[in-house]
């Protein structure tokens, strides 16, 4: 079992008030300040909760397909991989989008799509974002 | 990032769970925040801790398995009822709440502090 904490401070209201992601127990980032104007517009240098789940989502797939990859006995010598996540104010989180571009020595097209694939449905944040009405992939690899 | 520091010591690395921790605390807080300013008792300060648990369950590999939530804060014409009735308002609309409580369990405390 693994746990990983965070810890945000904030002040004031929604909408004037800010926020803090003060610290987190790795010790990796923070603080970062967060407001609800940068969240749901112009984010002006500062993070928000969608971009940290785009990372998260990001690197938990890069690390199944890197996984799913080995395994298959063609090591990825590099992924790029991005994660686009999209926020409806009064919505919610609609739609996280993933792209990946590798380099695989070895690997044909297929395969590889088909192992980007397996990393989407089975990376767990993929499974903690089960309930996104839309997850998408574009794989592809670097020529 | 390794998986290495990903399921054992973190040892100064961030980690996919990590940042979901710090998504979901920051998601709750403007909730929060908003909440409680609706409820006319805009909060002076909110300080949201949130652990994120991933487990190995059987036959299904690392799922995350809970997010916890833990509320304190100091508003102002609140009660330690109102503010935890603003704390449940919160998860309820806060989107990555909505979100992970279909595959996660979601716990929130929530305490009013002092100076309010």
């Amino acid at each position: 079992m693994t746990d990983r904490t965070a810890n945000v401070t904030w002040s004031g209201s929604l909408m004037d008030g800010n926020g803090t992601i003060e610290s987190v127990d790795s010790g990796a980032f923070g603080p970062l300040d967060v407001t609800w104007a940068a969240r749901t517009e112009d984010p002006e240098g500062l993070t928000s909760p969608e971009e940290l789940i785009a990372a998260a989502h990001a690197a938990c797939f890069s690390m199944a397909l890197s996984h799913g990859l080995a395994q298959a006995g063609t090591p990825p010598a590099r992924l790029d991989t991005s994660a686009t996540v999209t926020f409806v104010p009064g919505t919610g989180i609609t739609k996280s989008a993933l792209a990946v571009r590798g380099t695989v020595p070895g690997i044909g097209e297929d395969a590889f799509l088909e192992a980007a694939s397996a990393a989407k449905e089975n990376c767990p944040v993929s499974k903690a974002l089960a309930a996104v009405p839309e997850i998408t992939l574009e794989a592809s690899l670097a020529s | 990032m390794t998986i290495a520091s990903r399921v054992g010591d973190p040892e100064g690395k961030t980690s996919p769970e990590e940042l979901l921790a710090a998504a979901h605390a920051t998601c709750f807080v403007t909730s929060l925040g908003g909440e409680l300013a609706r409820a006319r008792t805009p909060p002076e300060r909110l300080a949201i801790h949130c652990t994120i648990t991933m487990d190995e369950v059987e036959g299904m590999g690392h799922r995350i398995v809970s997010s916890a939530i833990s509320a304190r804060g100091v508003a102002p014409g609140a009660d330690q009822a109102s503010f935890a009735q603003a704390a449940e308002a919160a998860d309820a609309g806060c989107p990555f709440s909505a979100l992970i409580k279909a595959s996660a369990t979601v716990t929130v405390q929530a305490t009013l502090e002092e100076g309010s």
